[in-house]
């Protein structure tokens, strides 16, 4: 790790970031705001999803039902759009961070100055995770603050709100891992965008096919994303330690990898 | 100081380099001479460690440029052939930021390289022309007073009044025992600057020289114009093959090394004119590698 490198690094993407992370902490406000008036017709809103056919219902992450603002916010946030935000925000960071430096040749610079490539790529690497956790945290404080100013006390379970917001991140951790090991073994940053995005959103899409129709549920077996369960998070049910062990060790591979990777190979600088 | 040793690799569609050998000493300016494309970039990667060797080694200090990238490069200082820097900083934040990596704290050199190459380093990157890039570079490359640093193509985007501010940079350094690597397209660039050369084509050395021994292997093409036309005739007879009869009045000679038996076979003829024409590298090469072919 070179703490120079990290900086200027961080100060180069601080801007991006923050976007990403004010635009996430806006949303989460807006939609615990919204919410009071949401939960006072939940039935209504329960009786609509449970009427609409049941894979729509899994695919958009609606069946933990309207019922308390977790599992709310865990559908209309945390099930698609914020997956959305950080899957797009994962790859491209990721592909700016390695490969569109050797593409350009700027990584030149960093490796005639005194810097192994494992500091380098170790550096880019905490970059990437800092984006992620800077944007997560951004978006959790975020959702405590709404809930203090918008909701009635105790009305947000801190401790599953938590552990929502942990497993988010542990998912991107895993797919920026990916993205950043792509990004690791590329000479070319269109290329390595191209990879690294085709993979997560066929994850994407596999997950969410599988969500959809019960015949095809066998597509989730091979998805990350399936790994990720928001709704059961905030339900209490499901093995989200194990899951979240699963992301972890994912994640830290793909990481660990990309720096082996990137200081092994030959660099067309 | 440096040691190139049987360096080989090996790229797709049968480029690369092939045996690589020189040496560099310390205090040394070494030039590195080829037409594009010929591997001077390729091996100077090796020597950054940027690329791993099929086969043979570099080494800096006896440190091996591949096993300790990351450590020898405390001793180098380096311009690339082609600069990219960093997106969104100004010249003086990324030299600051180079500073810090190369964990430098002399800024008054770096004021005063920057005075001397004569451009404004608050300038954003992105509206630099490549002139000035080639000046920060340069100014990246010198500013921590490495022991040796190695240039690829460093005159390129300069104009001639920089060529020689930088010539003049590199020789001061030079007599602080600098030691430098210079790669080029260009003998007068090298002429000016190098003790010694290695002459690389098709990623093979053909000649490492010293740089005398080089200049006298340039031919120089003279074209003389005589005031009769019939001294141009009995002169071009004279040299034979070596001279061609241009247009009535003028003859083309070559001449290679022996200029006092040119001169004193132009003395008796009354002379109007004379032009010079450096032969270009690559007829040198062309030469040099013809012969040697023909002689193994």
């Amino acid at each position: 790790m070179s703490l120079a490198l990290y900086r200027r690094m961080l100060s180069l993407h601080l801007k991006t970031m923050m976007n990403y992370a004010v635009g996430s902490a806006f949303y989460m406000v807006l939609m615990l705001g919204i919410y009071p008036s949401i939960a006072s017709n939940s039935q209504a809103i329960d009786e609509l999803v449970a009427a609409m056919p049941e894979g729509i219902g899994r695919a958009f992450n609606l069946t933990s039902g309207f019922g308390t603002a977790q599992s709310f916010i865990s559908g209309e946030y945390y099930g698609l759009i914020l997956v959305l935000i950080l899957s797009v925000f994962s790859v491209l960071l990721a592909t700016q961070l390695i490969a569109k430096l050797v593409d350009q040749g700027a990584m030149a610079y960093l490796l005639a100055a005194p810097l192994t490539r494992g500091k380098v790529a170790f550096t880019q690497a905490s970059v990437l995770v800092t984006g992620l956790a800077l944007i997560m945290g951004m978006t959790t404080i975020a959702g405590f603050a709404g809930a203090a100013i918008f909701l009635e006390d105790g009305a947000l379970d801190s401790g599953r709100f938590l552990a929502l917001n942990g497993m988010a991140f542990l998912l991107f951790f895993a797919v920026g891992g990916i993205a950043f090991l792509v990004s690791a073994v590329s000479n070319d940053e269109k290329r390595a965008l191209g990879i690294s995005g085709a993979i997560t959103f066929g994850f994407f899409t596999l997950d969410l096919l599988g969500r959809l129709s019960g015949q095809l549920d066998w597509l989730r077996a091979v998805s990350l994303f399936a790994l990720y369960r928001p709704g059961e998070i905030v339900e209490g049910s499901g093995p989200a330690p194990l899951f979240g062990a699963a992301l972890l060790t994912i994640g830290a591979a793909a990481f660990a990898i990309g720096i082996v990777r990137f200081r092994r190979r030959d660099l067309p600088l | 100081m440096l040691t190139v040793e049987r360096l080989t690799k090996r790229f797709a569609g049968g480029k690369g380099i092939e045996d690589v050998s020189f040496q560099v000493e310390k205090g040394e300016v070494f030039g590195f001479l080829g037409p594009n494309g010929a591997g001077k970039s390729t091996t100077i990667r090796h020597i950054l460690g940027f690329m791993k060797p099929d086969a043979g080694r570099v080494t800096v200090q006896g440190m091996d440029s591949w096993q300790h990238q990351g450590q020898l490069q405390r001793v180098l200082g380096y311009l690339p052939g082609e600069i990219a820097f960093p997106e969104g900083m100004n010249g003086k934040a990324f030299l600051d930021f180079m500073a810090e990596l190369q964990g430098c704290g002399n800024m008054a050199r770096r004021g005063e390289l920057i005075d001397r190459l004569q451009f404004d380093a608050r300038t954003p990157i992105r509206k630099m022309s490549k002139g000035m890039k080639q000046k920060v570079g340069i100014v990246a490359a010198f500013m921590h007073a490495p022991p040796l640093i190695i240039l690829d193509e460093p005159t390129s985007g300069l104009d001639p009044l920089m060529q020689k501010v930088f010539i003049d940079l590199v020789l001061e350094e030079k007599a602080r025992g600098t030691t430098f690597l210079m790669s080029s397209h260009s003998f007068a660039e090298i002429e000016r600057t190098c003790d010694r050369a290695a002459i690389i084509k098709q990623g093979r050395i053909v000649a490492v020289k010293d740089i005398h021994e080089l200049q006298s292997m340039q031919r120089k093409i003279f074209e003389v114009t005589f005031v009769n036309e019939a001294d141009a005739h009995a002169f071009a007879a004279a040299r034979g093959d070596e001279a061609e009869i241009r247009k009535g009045h003028t003859v083309r000679v070559a001449v290679q090394g022996d200029y006092n038996a040119f001169l004193a076979s132009i003395l008796p003829y009354p002379v109007r004119n004379i032009d010079v024409f450096a032969q270009n590298l690559e007829d040198i090469f062309m030469n040099y590698y013809d012969q040697s072919e023909v002689l193994a």
